[in-house]
């Protein structure tokens, strides 16, 4: 969920590096999802407008403690973590081994914590 | 620290071995990637990664959820769908991605993706032909 759909997709698309699949106008807000640049057909992933009240509550708690809302796994993690604070991106976890994974966590600026993590 | 990064901390240390056996499990994962088209001896990756073989798969399928051979196995199952679609034909697959039967090729084939290699190919290859995939 984000709290700004525009905001959302520049961040999404202009830093992430997603691509725009779908914008649908629903009243208000849109029908808006992106889609990986390397998996175009694959799944999309919905830029929900925050839009029920007790849904930021739950939003706000799992963004205060530092828990991501969803993970996207990359091929080098350290390579994506520079590039990201280069353009800017506010890590609450830097690159982190866990095992055979390393983990980072992002603030997408949406209200949301994204981790990012690499599998090696 | 946030909430959540003392728990992956907790965790990790709580769950993975420490330091050197980890990336020992790391380098045998990374083995199979790179060699997983060749007759490969899971018993030699395991001394390879000076373990026992009992305590290697224990520690792999810690690590990655799987035992050594069935990771082996969807490495292949996985570059056979790749290969089955770039038109490569199935017997052709099967001895590039390192499996020594066809029987046994399509039989695990089938039981991974639901369908024989002929008609998974059948049916996804004409799909990418029409743009579909």
């Amino acid at each position: 969920m984000v709290d700004d759909q525009k905001k959302a997709l520049r961040f999404y698309t202009e830093v992430l590096g997603f691509v725009k699949k779908r914008e649908i106008p629903m009243g208000e807000h849109a029908w808006l999802t992106v889609v990986s640049a390397e998996e175009q057909d694959g799944v999309e992933l919905v830029l929900e407008p925050m839009g029920f009240a007790p849904a930021r509550v739950f939003q706000k708690e799992l963004y205060d403690a530092g828990i991501p809302w969803t993970a996207f796994q990359v091929g080098d993690i350290a390579a994506a973590y520079e590039r990201l604070k280069g353009l800017g991106v506010v890590f609450k976890m830097a690159p982190t081994s866990m095992g055979p994974t390393t983990l980072a966590v992002l603030d997408d600026t949406c209200g949301n914590n994204i981790q990012i993590y690499q599998v090696s | 620290m946030t909430f959540y990064e003392q728990q992956v901390r907790q965790l990790r240390d709580a769950v993975y071995p420490r330091g050197e056996l980890s990336r020992q499990i790391v380098a045998a994962k990374q083995y199979i990637d790179q060699h997983f088209a060749e007759e490969l001896d899971l018993n030699g990756i395991a001394r390879r990664a000076l373990i026992s073989k009992f305590h290697f798969l224990r520690l792999f399928k810690l690590h990655y959820g799987v035992t050594p051979h069935r990771y082996l196995t969807e490495v292949r199952l996985l570059e056979a769908r790749r290969l089955l679609l770039k038109g490569m034909p199935v017997t052709e697959v099967c001895v590039a991605v390192g499996f020594e039967g066809v029987t046994s090729f399509k039989g695990l084939f089938k039981r991974y993706w639901g369908a024989t290699p002929a008609s998974w190919k059948k049916s996804n290859f004409r799909d990418r032909a029409a743009g579909k995939v």
